[in-house]
Formats: C-alpha cells, structure tokens, sequence
C-alpha cells in the first residue's frame, strides 16, 4: 500500500484580493427625453394634499431639480367629484384637507401646457395609528423600530418616511459677534452654538404582514444611526409618518426601492423597469414616473438624549463638522508694526466686513492678560463656530421639543 | 459447449489421478483444487518442474477436466480469465507468475514472434474471443501478431468485429476516449466512458495505432479471423507530466461524424492557472469556443446563447443541480477523483435531451485495481483525501475522495460589508467498480455535497446535492452492448434567519429525481452503429416551503405544493458510414412529459396576461392524475465529409425541448433560485440549431483547426416581468413573460497538440437576442424589439498555452477576452422620496466594459526519477497579470441623497500564488 501526501504552500496577497468595489462613470448617455415625475399622496383625511411635479434631468446635470411649473392638478372622484390643488410653490401643488368618502376610488388629473395624464382609479387605504416608535442600541450605533397592527387585518403593506431633527454644536462656541464695526457679546438670540437641524428621509421603508397570520408590523427598522453620528451626540428626535399601501402600490415602492437603493452587492438582480399608475392621455408608452395612493396618514415622534446611550467616542469629526475645515485657527491683534506708527487692526481686516474684512472669521475668543486691556480675538472660518450654516440647521428651538 | 468456471464456491474436493500419456499430453480432474494440488498432479504425471510462489497463488481453486490435452493447453485453461500466467522453458520448467508473464525463448500459443525485449517488464494482453478456448494473454508487444477468432487455413472476404477494453497497464482503469486507428482502412474509434471499443473491419491482417491521454502511444498487430476480442493495456507517459493533450483522438477532430464536442482530461484542467491555485473542472470549459462566464468566480455559464440553466451537468450519470461551491467561487467536483470532462454544444447525442444548450459530461476515475494508494492535500481553502484501491483485486475496486473547507479567514478579508460572514462547504465522492466477469460490470457511484454560508447578516444560506446511481454494462455479444442505470438525484436549499423574533423564517425548496435509464449500442456492421434506448425521470419538485423559525415567529406557514412529472424518452440512433468520405449520424428522441397531479392549476382567460385578474378557473386534480402530457420529438442529424485525409466539413441539425426551469431574477446561478417544472400554463422551451463546420488537422495532426458556425431558435424562453417574485410564489405563470430567442455565431480553433508549444485558442462571434412582442403578455419589453439576452457578448477570445522548456521546466499562459455583457443603464435622474433616484434605459441597451484577464504560471518539477522516494512540484504564478478590474457588476445606488455608479469588481488585483507539491 503507498500513500501519497501533499502539501501545498501558498501566498497569496489576500488583503487586496477578492472583491473591490469602484466608481463607474459611463460615457454621456444621450436621453431620449425628460419625463414626468409625479410624488405625493392623496390624503383623504383632513391634512392637507401636497403633489409634487417634475421633470427627468440628464445624469450629467449637476441639479435635479426640474420642478413643472403651472400645471393644472386636481383629485377626481369615480362619481365626477373633482378637488382642485393650487401651486403652492415652484412644482408643489396643495389642496387643504379633502376629507373623501372612503368608500370612493380617486384618480389624480394632471394638465401641463402640452400633455394630460390621469392617474388609475385607487381605493382609499387609511392608515392604522403607530403603536410605538422604539429604539435598540446595536453594534454600530443605533436602529429605529416602528410598530403597528391592523385589528381588522386588511392592510398589509406598509411605507414609512420620517423627518430627523437633532441638536447640534459647533466645534467652537463663540460668544462674540460683530456688527460690521465692531466685536460685541453675543445675545441669547444670536446664539450660534445649539441649533437644531431637520432633514427628511432620503431611503424608503417598507414593510409587510402579508406572510404573517395576523396584520402586525413589529419593530420594522426604520432608520440606522452610526454611532459616530452628529445625531445622536446630543439629542435627537424623530417623527415616523405611516402610509398603508395597496399590493399594487408596495410593488411600485420595492421596484424603486430595490433599482435605486438595493443593488451592489453579489447577489442583487439586474435592475428593471418601473412601472407607475399614472398614464399619458395620448401615448399610452411614454414612461411616467410615480405612484399615486389615496388615504390618511398616522405619524409617532421619538426622543432620545445621549445619556440613553453608551458613551460613545467623541462625534468628531462627523459628517457635518468635518474636521479638516476647522483645524486652524488664527489669533487677530492691534498693533503697530516695527518702526511704524500706523496700526495694523487685524480684527478690522479680518472680522468687521464694514471695515475691510471681505471673507468675514467668527471670533471665539478674546485675547488678553489677566485683569489688562482686550488685545485682540481668537477667530475661526464661520462654519467652524455658526451651527445655522449647516443645511437645515435652525436656531431656534422648534415647538414640540422636549428636553 | 465447454464452458469452464475457476471461481466455484462448491466444498467438494477429489483429485482423480490419470495415467499421463506418452508424449505430453495430459488429462487431469480438479475440483476445487489449490496450485499445490495441480502442481503435485502435473508433475506426478509428467515431467515438468513447476515454479512458483505459493502465497500468490492462495486464492486460486481449479476446477477442470480435461483428457489428452498438451500442458499449454490446460494452463491455458486454468489461468483464464485471471491474472496468473506461465512460462514453460526447453527444459521443462514451468514458472507461474501472478500480474507478469516470464518471457521465454519459446513464447506460448505457437505463436510467431520476434525477439522481445526481456528486461522491459511490460504488460499482458489479454487475446481471447467467445467462441473457442481462448488464448491467454501473451507478453504485450508492438510486434507481436495477435490471432483474433478461430484460425483459419485461408481467411474468407468480409468483415469481422473487433472489440475489447482499453486499460491503464498500472492501475487497470479504462482509458476512456482512446483513440484505436487502422492504419490499412484509415478508420478510427475511439474507446467510450468505460474504455470499451468495437469495431468492425475486413479480415485480415491489421495494424491498431492506439492513442490515449496522458499515455504512451502503442501499436498492435492482429490478424482478424473472425469476430473476437483484444483487451489492449497502455503505460502511462512518465516523462510527461505536463504535455498538453487536447484530445485523445488526434485524428478524431477531421473524422469524428459529431461538431462542437470537447474532451478535456484532468491534466489539461490542472495546467490552467486558477485564483486559488485549485485546480477547477469548470473553468477551463470557460476557455472553449462558443462558452462564456456568466460572471467571474462562478461557475454558471453559456453554451452557444443558452441560459445557465439549459446546461445538463452530468457527474458519470447523475445530474448535479447545483455544480459550485462558495458562493460560485470554486466547481462542486473534487479534480483528485475526476478523469476527464466532455462538452456538447452542437452534435448533442440522441441519448441526451431534456436541456437546451449543452451536455457536460464529468467522469470520475475508477478505483485503481490493483493497488491501494492515495493522496492527501493542504490547500489555501480546502483540505481533501483520497483513498482507493483494490477490494477483489483486478475486479473490484473503490474511489473515495473528500475535501471540505475551512475558508472563513478568507471571507474576513472580504470588504467591510463581509466582515461578519462565514462559509463553509465539503463534497464526497465514494465510487465501486465490479467486474462480475467478462460480460458484465456493475459500477455504483454516490456523490454529495453541502454548502452553508452566512452573508453580514443574520440570514443563514445552506444548500446540498446528493446523486446515487447503480450502472450495469452487459455484453450480449461483441456486436452489441447495453448499459442500464438507475439513480436519484437531489438538491435543496434553505435560507433561515432569526433575527426578528417575530419574523424568523426558514424558506426551503428542493427538487429530486429518480432516473431510470438503458442505453444499447448495436455494432450492426462495418457500415451501421446503432443506439437505441429509453429513459424516465420522475420529478419531485418543492418549489418552496416558508416555516416560522423560534418560538415567537408568528410567520404563517406557506408550503408551494408539490410537483410532480414523469420526463420519458425513447431514442433511436445510427451512425452510417456510406463510405470512406461520407458518414452521417442521424437520431430522432421522442420526449413524453406528463406533469402529474395532485395539483391545482389556474385557468387564465385566452389572450389575456396571465394575471390574478384573469383566473378563469381553478381545478384540483388528484395524486397521479396526469394533467398535461407534452409528446415533442427532438431530431440529431449530422454528417461529415472527408475531403482528404485531414480535411473534412461537417453539418448538423438538432432540436431539443426542456421541461425544468430555473427562475433567477439574477445573472448568475444563486443558491436561492426556483425550479419549476413545466405545467399547462408554462410551455417547454424549445430550441434547435443548425451548425456547419470544417475541420482541418495539420503538421501529422499535431495542429487541429476548425471553423464552425451556428444558427439557433429558441421558443418559450422565460423571462421575468419587472420586479416579479420569483419565491414563494404559486402561480409562476403569473411573475414570467414568455420570449422568443435567437442566437448564432461562429468559433474558430486551433489547438496544438504536441511540441515544446502546446495549447489553444479560440475566437468567438456570437450573437444572442430575445424578444417579447405578444401584446397579450401583458408588458412588452422595449416595445416588442429584439433586445440582447444578459449574456450576448459577441466577441470572445481565448489563449490558453504551455511552453516546455525541458520536461522538469515549462510555463502556462492564458489570455481571456470578451465584449462586456449587456446592461439595462440608468438614463436620467429625478427626485423621490427625499432622494435622487435613476430612470433606466430600455432593458440591455447598453454593455459593461470589455473583459480581459491574463494569467500566467511557472511549472518546475524536481526531477523524473520514477523510483525515489519523493516527487516534488513547484507552480508559480500570477492571476490577473495586469490587475485589471473587470466588471463584474455595475449598478446606481443612492448615498447620502446623490446617486453614484459604482463597478464591483472581483480579483481585481495581480494574484500571486505559489504552490509546492510533494508526494511521498
């Protein structure tokens, strides 16, 4: 009997290997043409109606927006009730509440300066109210969880959105701040160091009973938070707004959710086409984009501070105060130069745009010897100390805050 | 009719002593007689001298009777059909031997030969033939004659038959694909998966050039009387570890009747430089004409336009569902244990039908038959044995192999997004050969494996395939053989995940099949081969179960009920040599699938969609019911001819159905997909082609060429509505849009066959487009036009080459390219939902960057001392020389609001790998 044994010895430069994942630019993919976009819901209760209408840009165009200006808009009813929406703003059409018989089906009218369109016929769906907004801490930071149930078991799908608004800070809190001519203190109002920023969801949230017995949602996600999240440094809030959906209408959302946000991994499918509930009066193949539902709306709000949550490492640098903008700061003096008796005021030059500042610092801190004379002002880049240049950031404290 | 039996399990014992006669001739009576007492007997009654060792001989029991017969003529008997030999000198002596045969001066069986050469210990060839006492194996030599039939004064006109096993002289497997060439006729065979071969040629005296893989090339001489037998045994090529041999059959790619098939044995597979430095049977299929990846690091691919799942793996029989493990990254099947591969794309045989595009047949080695050995490796991801050996030695053997993996460290490497992910897989394989007796073998092989693997989640992947099957071959006469098979197969997978309470889940499908199966081959003249069978595939199909997982899971139990189908077929066909240059093979399968009940099938309302809308009716129907039959005839025609010597053109025609379908929403095979069998509802796909081609050998058929075109049409082809559901889903009908296809090309080849510079290349222009314009389906894909299917790439090229330097030094090359597969591209960009999103172009408008990858290695092996007591290797190579970072998908996703396009690459980087062998 003979054995043979093997051994084999490999290196391999592994680290680098097995899978890497690169932007891909493809060359200018010339557009066949701009195509509606339709987005809101009807609401049936008695909150308001905002319908939002747009246009495709190109992929090369640096902004999206394209908003459709002076369409004529308005929900139909099968029984010839008609509810008009004015525009409310560029491409945003608003009715007040229509409270609609829940046992109708509504369609959305839509009338540009070339082109009809006409939603489909959709029943009414009223959401259940939220049962609860909770959050679990988990390895990365935190996840927001939404219950709900239907008691009378008939809806079954469901689409989450939210609104965030969280407190945030400056990597430095001044308490100086010039008119134009000169550096005073900072009055409560112009406090520049809390404020609290606002942003809407940006991915889409679904979830479904439909394989379950009963209609319960329980602890859906709705949102991650990296622990390393300016949101979650101080405190935070969330607002969760629930729309039921019918099947049709969950399709169009996972569809979306699935081309726009679940592809890159080895595993996904290719994307596919999208296909909405509105149509074009005359040519029934020009694409339309947007699903249109008809139903009210429940929305929960959630609080939670940093002192309910592990001490996690410091948030800077985060995503709103990255910290490479803010690493220098400069130290502005009166003084006169060597051999001059002319003042060279660094503070004039650097903070008071009345004076000869053109860019404008934020001073921080005054500079002087103990118990002598105000010398000068330690002065940063104003996003480095004001919180309301941050997109969304306000500083005055909203209505429904809490803490 | 004498029909003597050595093997007997009768106790009864009596020697009966006979007067010896005057000269040499002998009567003798054994019954169960050991050496010792034949020997004591003989010698008693002659005066031979017997010698011999007598622990060799412990297992033989004579039982004979014979009156007034020379010694030779008794040994003669004695010995057949075993591995005993003898050897009688001048001087009376008689010297018994087990496996070798002594050779003498005078050579046995009164038989001219010339001088051997005694100090080669060389083989034994079996002569013997069915209908007179045979001789036994003579010393093998090229220059021999051997006396094929009973020996005539004056050999008549006309044909006889020929026919008898190709073995490996060392450890007794079958050669299979060995090419047996007559030199005087020009006519060639080549040896079938079990090493058997028949041919029919005129009588006479004959030269046999023999022609195997990896062994040294041999000759025989015969002299064909009448219809017998020649087992031939070949010698491994020693000095040649690393000779690229394409084909066995060097004049078979000019001569072969069939186009589009490839052998490839394992030591092609093994040179071809891989990621890991393991070697994988898939891969280099990847390198042939008319094949392309469906992705890098997976083993899905596409034959000739057809989808993945329209390949008909075959591993000696069994079909395998699932042929990879680890994600795709490496085959299911272990290369210690397989021989050789064979692709059909075009001349499929009639005896194969129920897929589209292409048979890939896998075959495993036997057991070695005379020896135990074995090997055990350590690889960067796989630890593997192999054990085999004798268990009745020259009659039974077994092959076990294994390998399992511990390849978590790997996955740690993976991007963040993996980190938490862990894998593992193993495969086994344990294969019997029995040799009951000349006539009949049986041979059982069985075959799993299991894969599991996590993903950076809480959802667990695990899925396994199982195959047994019990093959009988039976020789009825040398004219005609048959083979009977029965097996099941089977594959499940199951994704579980605990991770909500409230919704853990455990979703699993499986499908099995039994098989039944009998294949005849009737060699009814020089002119005619016939082939001529049946075969049945009873389906089980689970297309999906969904359970709650945990005690909180309020998950409804939903179970996809179970299918049922019966996938019959008889088939008739022969090869007809109309003369020298013209040969033509033609077939006709006629398929029968009855999709059985208990089942409940929707109506749908005439030229509507298949929606929930248009549900007409619901029928039940009872077990057993047969439901739907779809009878569908499939024709195989091809025909060569010889223009000269090594020219030739070819031309084929084939139709082929599938019943069982794979529904993947993704482009490559994932361990999550759905098979669904076809119903009344979901039509079987079907396909034929029609391919010419013309094949050119060179330089002694050391150079093969060829040129071959195709055109092929596809009918009911399933694609997918968007966004469709595939799992758990019970009306399929209702998620599918049916397709037309259309897919042509044409593949040139060359390969070199010998030399220092040995290997291939090939280029490929294939097209392959799908179309939906049935107003009735409900959506038209891009307006009813013909579109690319996911895997047209119309330009591929391929180099895969070896240069031998000396025998201990030589380096590979391989050279992929193709055309970027299709992609459907985002077009414009809105905004939704609090985010930009994308608007897609038209499905596959557009293509991903062209692929190329080139892979290089160095071979150094120690020296070519066959007796030492260590042979050592070195392979040295580089994976992805250039780093290119091919595609291997493109997708659009959404950041922080901006939508970006991202390209996933795998190996995107220059691989090194070093790789040291040593066997002791």
């Amino acid at each position: 009997m003979r054995f043979y044994f093997r051994y084999i010895l490999y290196f391999a430069f592994a680290a680098t290997v097995v899978s890497c994942k690169k932007p891909y630019n493809p060359p200018a993919i010339a557009l066949a043409g701009s195509y509606l976009v339709v987005e809101g819901v009807i609401n049936s209760g008695s909150d308001s109606t905002f319908i939002k209408l747009s246009k495709t840009v190109k992929l090369s165009n640096a902004t999206v927006t394209n908003p459709v200006v002076g369409a004529v808009v308005s929900v139909q009813g099968d029984q010839n009730s008609a509810y008009p929406l004015t525009e409310a703003a560029k491409g945003y059409y608003v009715s007040p509440g229509l409270n609609l018989n829940s046992s109708h089906t509504y369609r959305l009218s839509i009338k540009t300066s070339n082109e009809k369109y006409y939603s489909d016929y959709v029943p009414v769906l009223n959401s259940p109210p939220i049962d609860s907004l909770s959050f679990k801490i988990i390895d990365t930071g935190l996840t927001v969880y939404s219950a709900t149930h239907d008691p009378s078991n008939t809806i079954k799908y469901y689409r989450w959105d939210f609104q965030e608004t969280w407190i945030i800070h400056p990597i430095f809190s001044s308490e100086f701040i010039s008119n134009g001519d000169t550096v005073l203190l900072r009055t409560e109002k112009q406090n520049v160091y809390t404020c609290w920023r606002t942003d809407t969801s940006s991915i889409i949230v679904l979830g479904s009973s439909a394989k379950l017995a009963k209609g319960v949602i329980f602890d859906n996600p709705v949102t991650s938070l990296g622990h390393s999240s300016a949101k979650v440094a101080n405190e935070y809030s969330i607002q969760v707004r629930q729309y039921a959906l019918t099947p049709e209408a969950y399709t169009f959302w996972t569809n979306l959710k699935k081309n726009t946000e679940q592809l890159g991994s080895i595993f996904d499918a290719q994307p596919s086409q999208i296909n909405g509930n509105i149509h074009s009066a005359n040519d029934p193949s020009e694409p339309v984009i947007g699903y249109i539902s008809v139903g009210s709306t429940a929305s929960q709000r959630l609080f939670i501070t940093a002192k309910q949550l592990p001490s996690w490492p410091p948030p800077y640098p985060n995503e709103d105060y990255p910290h490479g903008d803010c690493m220098s700061t400069i130290a502005l003096y009166t003084y006169y130069p060597k051999g001059s008796t002319i003042p060279v005021n660094q503070v004039n030059e650097y903070i008071n745009y009345n004076k000869g500042a053109t860019n404008p610092l934020i001073p921080y801190l005054p500079i002087e010897n103990p118990g002598g004379p105000l010398l000068g002002f330690e002065a940063v880049a104003p996003i480095c100390a004001d919180c309301t240049l941050q997109k969304g950031a306000t500083n005055k404290q909203p209505a429904y805050w809490k803490f | 009719m004498r029909k003597t039996y050595l093997f007997s399990f009768c106790f009864l014992f009596f020697l009966q002593v006979a007067a010896a006669q005057q000269s040499k001739l002998l009567s003798v009576n054994f019954q169960q007689a050991t050496i010792g007492q034949v020997v004591n007997d003989i010698e008693s009654k002659s005066g031979y001298h017997f010698y011999y060792d007598q622990t060799s001989f412990d297992s033989l029991k004579v039982t004979l009777q014979v009156n007034d017969k020379p010694l030779e003529t008794i040994l003669d008997m004695v010995f057949k059909n075993t591995d005993f030999h003898y050897a009688i000198t001048p001087q009376q002596q008689v010297f018994l031997t087990k496996g070798r045969q002594i050779k003498t001066e005078l050579a046995p069986g009164f038989l001219t030969t010339t001088t051997a050469n005694v100090s080669k210990p060389v083989s034994t060839v079996a002569d013997y033939t069915d209908e007179r006492d045979k001789k036994v194996a003579e010393a093998t030599t090229e220059n021999k004659v051997y006396e094929i039939g009973i020996k005539t004064n004056s050999i008549p006109p006309g044909n006889a038959t020929l026919s008898g096993y190709v073995r490996d002289i060392k450890s007794g497997e079958a050669v299979v694909g060995a090419s047996i060439y007559v030199v005087n006729t020009k006519t060639g065979v080549a040896t079938d998966n079990f090493g058997y071969f028949t041919l029919s040629l005129p009588r006479g005296r004959h030269i046999l050039n023999v022609r195997g893989i990896g062994m040294r090339d041999t000759r025989r001489q015969i002299v064909l009387y009448t219809n017998g037998k020649l087992n031939i045994e070949m010698q491994e090529q020693v000095n040649s570890l690393k000779e690229v041999k394409i084909s066995a059959d060097k004049v078979a790619n000019v001569r072969s009747v069939e186009l589009g098939v490839t052998r490839l044995d394992i030591k092609n597979i093994k040179q071809i430089p891989t990621a890991f430095g393991e070697a994988d049977v898939l891969k280099v299929v990847l390198t042939l004409p008319g094949v392309t990846s469906v992705g890098e690091a997976t083993t899905g691919f596409n034959v000739r336009g057809g989808a993945a799942d329209e390949n008909l793996i075959l591993l000696d029989g069994a079909t395998i569902y699932n042929p990879a493990h680890f994600f795709g990254f490496f085959a299911a099947f272990n290369p210690d244990i397989v021989k050789d591969i064979e692709l059909y794309k075009s001349s499929i045989p009639e005896k194969f039908g129920g897929r589209l595009s292409s048979v890939l047949e896998i075959t495993n080695r036997e057991g070695n038959k005379k020896i135990f050995t074995g090997s055990a490796g350590i690889g960067l991801l796989t630890s593997r044995l192999n054990v085999e050996g004798p268990i009745v030695k020259d009659r039974t053997s077994f092959i076990f192999g294994a390998r399992t993996t511990y390849s978590d460290w790997l996955l740690h490497l993976l991007p963040q997004a993996y980190k938490n992910s862990s894998a593992s897989f193993n495969d086994a394989n344990l294969d019997i050969s029995h040799q009951i007796n000349d006539k009949n073998n049986i041979y059982l092989s069985s075959y799993i494996s299991n894969d599991k693997f996590r993903l950076n989640s809480d959802t667990t992947y695990a899925y396994s395939n199982k195959s047994i099957i019990l093959k009988w071959k039976h020789n009825f006469s040398t004219k005609l053989f048959s083979l009977i098979s029965g097996g099941y197969d089977h594959y499940n997978y199951s994704i579980s995940s605990t991770a909500n309470p409230v919704n853990g889940y455990d979703l699993s499908s499986n499908i099995g099949q039994a098989n039944f199966k009998t294949d005849f081959t009737y060699y009814a003249s020089s002119k005619h081969t016939v082939n001529f069978g049946l075969s049945s595939i009873l389906y089980t199909n689970n297309a999906g179960s969904f359970e709650p997982d945990g005690v909180k899971s309020l998950v409804v139990p939903q179970v996809i009920a179970t299918e049922q189908a019966l996938e019959s077929a008889l088939y008739l066909g022969d090869k007809y040599d109309i003369n020298t240059n013209l040969s033509i093979s033609g077939g006709v399968r006629l398929n029968i699938f009855n999709y059985l009940g208990p089942q409940i099938v929707n109506t749908y309302a005439p030229n509507l969609p298949k929606e929930p809308d248009n549900v007409l009716d619901s029928t039940a129907y009872p077990s057993g019911k047969i439901i739907k039959t779809y009878i569908s005839p499939d024709i195989r025609l091809s025909a060569r001819y010889l223009l000269n010597d090594d020219l030739s053109i070819k031309a084929g025609y084939n139709t082929l159905h599938q019943f069982l379908h794979l529904l993947t929403n993704s482009t490559s095979i994932s361990p999550t997909d759905v098979y669904k069998l076809s119903d009344p509802n979901i039509k079987p796909e079907y396909g034929d082609q029609v391919s010419l081609g013309i094949f050119k050998n060179a330089a002694a058929n050391t150079i093969e060429m060829s040129i071959e075109g195709y055109y092929k049409r596809m009918r009911n082809y399933l694609d997918y509505r968007s966004g469709a559901v595939l799992i758990l889903n019970e009306h399929i009908e209702q998620a599918v849009i049916v397709d037309e296809g259309k897919a042509y090309g044409v593949e040139f080849l060359i390969k070199k066959t010998a030399g220092k510079l040995n290997g291939w290349f090939s280029y490929t222009y294939s097209r392959t487009l799908l179309r939906q314009n049935d107003p009735n389906a409900g959506e038209l894909i891009n307006g009813g036009a013909w579109y690319p299917s996911n895997w047209d790439k119309p330009n591929a090229f391929n180099f895969t080459g070896n240069y031998k330097f000396t025998h201990r030094y030589s380096i590979s090359l391989d050279i992929a390219y193709s055309t970027g597969r299709p992609i459907t591209l985002p077009i414009a960009q809105y905004e939704y939902a609090g985010s930009e999103r994308v608007f897609y172009s038209d499905r596959n408008q557009y293509r991903i960057p062209d692929y190329f990858r080139s892979d290089f290695s160095i071979n150094i092996d120690g020296n070519h001392k066959v007796h030492q007591k260590t042979h050592n290797s070195w392979t040295v190579g580089v994976y992805n020389i250039t780093g290119r970072q091919n595609a291997y998908s493109t997708f659009f996703t959404e950041q922080g609001g901006v939508i970006s396009g991202y390209k996933l690459s795998i190996f995107a980087t220059p691989i090194p790998f070093i790789n040291y062998n040593i066997r002791f």
